[in-house]
């Protein structure tokens, strides 16, 4: 066991764990989309950025690929890693718009615009089909295509795949292309109807104490969401 | 000689060296033929192959060798071929030159003139390579051996020392040792990060791992930069070199060049180059006898930018996707298949030999503190000397760009200087005495990176820069991570949309707020820096975003989709010169005249005496000349005139408010001709007898005819203009008196006519002219005393008319101009110029007035100073200097100053309430033209300062349009839209003979005998033949927008 200091406070986590297995652990909700439990870690959708380091040289790290280190200070809420996980979700959203899982992040992140031009390519390249096939169908049917604003995920060539057995896991396990969001499809890309979800605790906050059972209760930390306060 | 055994020792190793040395003595003479990649291009090999012929039909192989090199780095002078030992410089050397260098220079150590390279700076040339400015100012050690070596020969590696550090090392070093003495040299990463390389390497030497690899990273990717690709080409052994040396001290076992597949000749060297070492035992088991065993492979990439990352570059040497992964763990402890690696850049590797045989301590007193040694930029751009240029670390951009570099080409003005690449930021030309270092790049916006500059001139939008490097990251970012992947598209598509001027405002915030996300939330260091072409262009160029934003103008005339066809675009007039140019070529002259008419009230001066900035950017003077716009547009209308054509007036809704417009020149006409198309109605006050003010009282009549004057004037009246001469403001008319006479809104356009002083003594006496009155009274009809002898001072148009009209007074005998610069810098057109000295004019250049000598109270002469062109000025012009003790004295009767003129706004509005500048014009709004008093515009000349007709005309339309707001009871603002044509003519299709041959006409003009003693008009025009030929050479920018290409086909 090592010790880490999880938003202020000193906890002992697992040498082998990541930042992300760690904050699970002490029971911090940190939103993920390319991550799953039975497979490798990615780092891609950058949603679990956490803020480590001393101030003023701190950084943003994807929470899930980033191992603990003895003493490392994790900073799971501050406010730069919330404005960093709302423009990714409204990028992501942007090209799967009709996602309820993302319909739903932005709900909870007060994500209340939508900047870019829609562009409905229902993936968010996250990759778990492709690490779904190969680490636990042992398929390794699809994989990514090109690079960059070209990049897909589809079989070598685009042909079908001799080695897909036809098991699902690929649409399984994907986070945007199977939940449909119920609310109003209009060309804003962005229903918001699930403002009324549970109460949460998302402000931002450098330093808490009652992060464990007390999310949001104590009052300290709900702050109004700056975009709605405008 | 004992070729390719292994060298069993390191005595074995000088003895070889010894030999070769021993055998290049017998040959006396070696012609190096550049073949670096850019040399390759000019087709270097087929020069070094006639080279090698040539020397086998003149049997001189026995004292002659020719040896085709690494790269010399200056690109621009290609192919280049030194001759050595001298070192004679021959540069742009074509097949035909061959044959005359071996006989005159090789064999008669004749220098052949023309071969040579000529300094721009002294128009002097140039014999040898190290005197050459461009190698002058570098200090080239990593490249110094570049140009005397065939990189393909290991035994001329050897012969310059090559090797000689491995062996040091092997023999009286033990690792620590080294990693020590690159500790102290303070080298550091030269691919861009500037990590400490001892550092980095003790870190891998520490790591516990029997197993450890080295890799050279020769993924250069940046757009402009190749230097790294140069070094490995070029000196491909001195890259072994530092990698074995490296290997030693971390205690590697395998090393691994990466290279991109399409650079063929660095494959090919670095391949054959370790072919050559293994053969020697400078790699493979016990190197050199000792117990040191090492060996390198090559791995070629398939040209991913992204794949020059560390992680991501590993992971291709693997045989997987070039992804970067998540550091820690770092290369040094977990790298290739799981072991530890260092990773150095080929420059880095190239250095550590340099090290290690002169030492740290000789290294570390090159470069700056923080940053040691030299750097290999590679110089590309808007730049005289295109090449790769090595330089102490701490030199200042200046020295670089324009000392080395030979500054900008056309004279242009340099604007920004991109490092970095697209990981970079833009550095402008106010940090350009930044010495250039790791952390001073960093302080401003920018990094090192692997030393790539491109260079931008004034013709740049930085704007479209920022597009440019967007475009390539949205293309080369691996894709994983969403900020890195969607945030250079989405940045890429709002920067697009400002270039297309199709973006609002507030794009600008979140364009910025997504550069910080996509830096801020990106794993690897692409994405952590992707953001900076845009982040630097906003910080040191916003003005630009914003003017594409806001104004929807492209300063730099580069995005298409705002500018359209350049000639509507930078008319200040709107005239749509693409589109009645193509009427013309379509022989529908009444409707060009249409077009011509539709947004120009003077259109028939303007086709005589415009400056026409439609034509200086024209894009058919990128290939060849411009399209003669003006003389087509004087076509035009002297065509309807011929036809007795007149233009229909639209119909309108006659409005109640009156306007008054103080000043019937260009600006005052024009406003009040479109207010009145407006329904206003409206008078103009002009306080000469005649309407046109300059045009009528300053232009002579050999430029601009009155009767052409006079049908603009008649259109302009038929519209409902009334003028009323001779009311001068302040003396017949106020402001004030203007309103309580019932006017609603007054635009004062009073022009810039006040005469510049000398500020010379006898400047009172008699016979001493100002150039502005010369010319009201010759125009006026009333008689000017001009003596025999006249001297015009100045360089202007009106020092020029002035002289032109002076020539054609039967009284002159003698006219000459004195103009302080030389002809490049006078103000005057061009054209002017060139007909006032085919007239007989004689100009004097580069000499000023002293003192007017006076007899009596009356001019005899002038004393003169000559002048020389010192160093340039904030203008951007050189600046004239007094060479004391060269007074010269010109006998002469009449001196006109012709100066220079300025406003007097003050005297005209005193007690007005108007504000009025130090430069006596008056203070308006530049979007609206609105003063400071309510009511009150100003615009043209009084308002600007002397400017150009068009200017005017454009002046007076703006102002038109803010009073016309002001009258309907609103804030006046400036409206902007999109330059697009009213109409898109059909393209016409040109025969290939007639595009070969299509050129732009000689605009005929009266001989110089019929132009004697007569104001008769000058310039002529084109006949209908002339003019549709060359409007059918327009190149129809106008149909290259999307709106363009859509309207193709629709309306024939």
């Amino acid at each position: 066991m090592i010790a880490i200091i999880l938003n202020g406070v000193e906890v002992q986590v697992e040498e082998h764990w990541s930042v992300l297995e760690a904050t699970k652990f002490y029971g911090l909700a940190i939103p993920t989309l390319c991550y799953h439990e039975g497979l490798s870690p990615f780092g891609g959708c950058r949603l679990c950025l956490v803020e480590i380091g001393e101030a003023p040289r701190t950084k943003l790290i994807s929470s899930c690929t980033y191992r603990v280190e003895p003493g490392l200070i994790v900073r799971t809420d501050t406010r730069r890693v919330v404005e960093a996980r709302r423009i990714m979700i409204e990028l992501m959203l942007s090209t799967a718009p009709y996602s309820k899982v993302l319909q739903d992040l932005a709900s909870k992140y007060g994500v209340t615009r939508q900047r870019f031009k829609p562009r409905n390519d229902e993936c968010i390249l996250c990759g778990l089909c492709v690490r779904m096939c190969a680490e636990q169908m042992d398929g390794r049917a699809i994989g990514f295509q090109n690079r960059g604003h070209k990049k897909k995920v589809s079989t070598p060539f685009d042909r079908r795949s001799e080695e897909c057995r036809l098991c699902g896991g690929c649409i399984y396990i994907c986070p945007v292309c199977q939940l449909r969001c119920q609310g109003p499809q209009a060309d804003t890309a962005l229903c918001n109807a699930c403002l009324t979800m549970e109460p949460t605790c998302l402000e931002q906050y450098d330093e808490l104490r009652c992060w464990m059972y007390d999310a949001g209760r104590c009052g300290t930390c709900v702050q109004p969401n700056p975009d709605q306060s405008k | 000689m004992p070729l390719m055994k292994p060298i069993v020792d390191f005595e074995k190793l000088k003895e070889i060296r010894a030999e070769i040395l021993r055998d290049r003595k017998k040959r006396k003479r070696t012609i190096t033929v550049c073949g670096g990649t850019g040399c390759h291009a000019y087709g270097c090999l087929k020069v070094a192959q006639a080279f090698q012929r040539e020397i086998k039909k003149q049997r001189l192989q026995n004292s002659v060798e020719v040896r085709i090199t690494g790269c010399h780095g200056f690109c621009e002078r290609g192919p280049i071929v030194v001759i050595q030992p001298e070192g004679i410089f021959y540069q742009r050397i074509k097949l035909k030159d061959v044959k005359e260098v071996i006989s005159k220079t090789i064999k008669n150590k004749k220098i052949i003139d023309r071969l040579l390279y000529v300094d721009p700076e002294t128009n002097k040339k140039i014999v040898y390579e190290k005197a050459v400015p461009f190698y002058k100012k570098q200090r080239r050690i990593i490249f110094g051996h570049n140009g005397l070596i065939d990189p393909t020969e290991i035994k001329d590696y050897i012969a310059v020392n090559g090797y000689s550090a491995l062996s040091k090392v092997l023999s009286r070093m033990t690792p620590p040792e080294v990693i020590e003495e690159i500790k102290n040299s303070g080298l550091r990463g030269r691919g861009g990060a500037g990590f400490p390389t001892g550092s980095k390497w003790e870190v891998t030497a520490k790591a516990p791992s029997p197993v450890k690899y080295i890799v050279c990273n020769c993924d250069e990717g940046d757009p402009g930069a190749y230097m790294d690709r140069s070094l490995l080409e070029g000196n491909p052994h001195s890259v072994l070199e530092g990698m074995l040396i490296g290997a030693f001290a971390i205690g590697a076992q395998e090393g691994y060049v990466y290279v991109r597949a399409e650079y063929p000749i660095a494959v090919e060297n670095i391949s054959m180059a370790i072919e050559q070492a293994r053969k020697y035992n400078l790699l493979g088991k016990n190197i050199l006898g000792s117990d040191f065993s090492f060996d390198v492979f090559v791995s070629k990439g398939a040209g991913a930018f992204v794949s020059g990352e560390e992680t991501a570059l590993l992971a291709s040497i693997e045989g997987k996707i070039g992804v970067p992964q998540q550091r820690p763990p770092y290369p040094a402890q977990q790298g290739l298949r799981g072991k530890p690696t260092n990773i150095n850049n080929v420059e880095t590797w190239a250095n550590v030999p340099f090290i290690i045989n002169k030492g740290a301590s000789w290294y570390s007193q090159i470069g700056t503190n923080g940053s040691k040694g030299t750097k290999i930029f590679s110089l590309v751009g808007k730049i005289n000397n295109t090449g790769l240029v090595e330089v102490p670390m701490g030199m200042t951009l200046r020295e670089i760009i324009f000392d080395i570099g030979g500054g900008i080409p056309e004279g242009k003005k340099f604007k920004a200087v991109q490092t970095g690449g697209p990981s970079g930021g833009c550095i402008p030309q106010e940090l350009i005495d930044l010495p250039i270092d790791y952390e001073s790049l960093a302080r401003a916006g920018s990094i090192m990176g692997s030393g790539g500059m491109i260079v931008m001139d004034e013709d740049t939008c930085m704007v479209d820069v920022a597009k440019y490097f967007l475009n390539f990251l949205r293309d080369e970012s691996c894709g994983k991570c969403v900020s890195c992947r969607e945030g250079t598209q989405r940045m890429w598509e709002i920067v697009k949309n400002i270039t297309d001027g199709r973006a609002k405002m507030e794009d600008l915030a979140l364009l910025e707020e997504l550069a910080g996300a996509v830096k801020d939330a990106s794993l690897c260091g692409l994405g952590q820096t992707a953001a900076n072409p845009v982040l630097s262009t906003l910080r040191y160029f916003r003005h630009e975003y914003e003017t594409h934003l806001k104004q929807m103008r492209c300063p730099a005339l580069v995005c298409k989709e705002i500018v359209g066809s350049p000639c509507q675009y930078i008319c200040p007039a709107d005239q749509e010169a693409s589109t009645y140019i193509a009427l013309i070529a379509r022989g529908d002259l009444a409707e060009a005249y249409r077009i011509i008419r539709k947004d120009n009230p003077l259109p028939s001066v303007c086709g005589r005496v415009c400056n026409h900035p439609c034509e200086k950017v024209c894009r058919a003077s990128e290939t060849g000349e411009p399209i003669a716009i003006r003389a087509l547009k004087r076509f035009v209308l002297d065509w309807a005139a011929s036809h007795n054509l007149k233009p229909s007036l639209p119909s309108r809704e006659l409005k109640s408010e009156k306007v008054a417009v103080v000043g019937a020149g260009p600006a005052g006409l024009s406003a009040a001709y479109i207010l009145s198309l407006k329904g206003y109605p409206v008078t103009v006050f002009e306080a000469s007898p005649v309407a046109g003010g300059w045009l009528a009282l300053g232009i002579p009549e050999h430029r601009l005819p009155r009767q052409a004057l006079q049908a603009d004037l008649d259109h302009i009246r038929k519209a409902g203009v009334t003028i009323k001469t001779n009311t001068v403001l302040g003396r017949d008319i106020t402001v004030s008196g203007l309103f309580s006479q019932g006017f609603k809104a007054v635009f004062i356009a009073t022009g810039a006519h006040k005469s510049m002083r000398l500020e010379i003594p006898g400047e009172e006496a008699r016979g001493v002219l100002k150039g502005t009155e010369y010319l009201k009274k010759i125009n006026l009809g009333q008689k000017a005393e001009l003596g025999r002898r006249v001297a015009v001072i100045g360089g202007g148009n009106t020092a020029i008319d002035a002289a032109r009209a002076a020539m054609r007074d039967p009284s002159c005998q003698k006219v000459m101009i004195l103009y302080r610069r030389t002809r490049e810098e006078m103000p005057a057109f061009s054209e002017e110029v060139e007909a006032a000295i085919e007239e007989g004019v004689d100009i004097r250049f580069l000499a000023a007035p002293v003192k007017v000598l006076t007899e009596g109270g009356r001019v005899i002469g002038l004393e003169c100073i000559r002048m020389k062109l010192g160093d340039k000025d904030e203008s951007g012009r050189r600046k004239p200097v007094p060479l004391s003790g060269s007074e010269f004295k010109l006998k002469l009767d009449t001196v006109i100053a012709a100066i220079g003129e300025r406003a007097d706004a003050g005297s005209l509005t005193k007690g007005e309430s108007i504000d009025i500048s130090q430069w006596e014009t008056i203070v308006t709004d530049p979007e609206t033209l609105a003063t400071n008093r309510p009511g009150v515009f100003a615009g043209g000349d009084v308002a600007t300062g002397p400017r150009t007709v068009v200017e005017a005309i454009g002046q007076g339309k703006l102002a038109a349009e803010s009073m016309a707001q002001y009258l309907e009871g609103v804030q006046p603002v400036r409206e902007y839209k999109l330059n697009r044509p009213s109409l898109y003519v059909e393209p016409m299709e040109l025969s290939a003979e007639e595009t070969a041959k299509a050129s732009r006409p000689k605009i005929p003009r009266l001989t110089v005998k019929d132009r004697r003693l007569s104001f008769r008009e000058v310039i002529q025009g084109l006949n209908e033949a002339q003019a549709v030929r060359e409007a059918r050479r327009c190149l129809r920018c106008d149909l290259e927008t999307e709106d363009g290409k859509k309207a193709i086909g629709k309306n024939t």
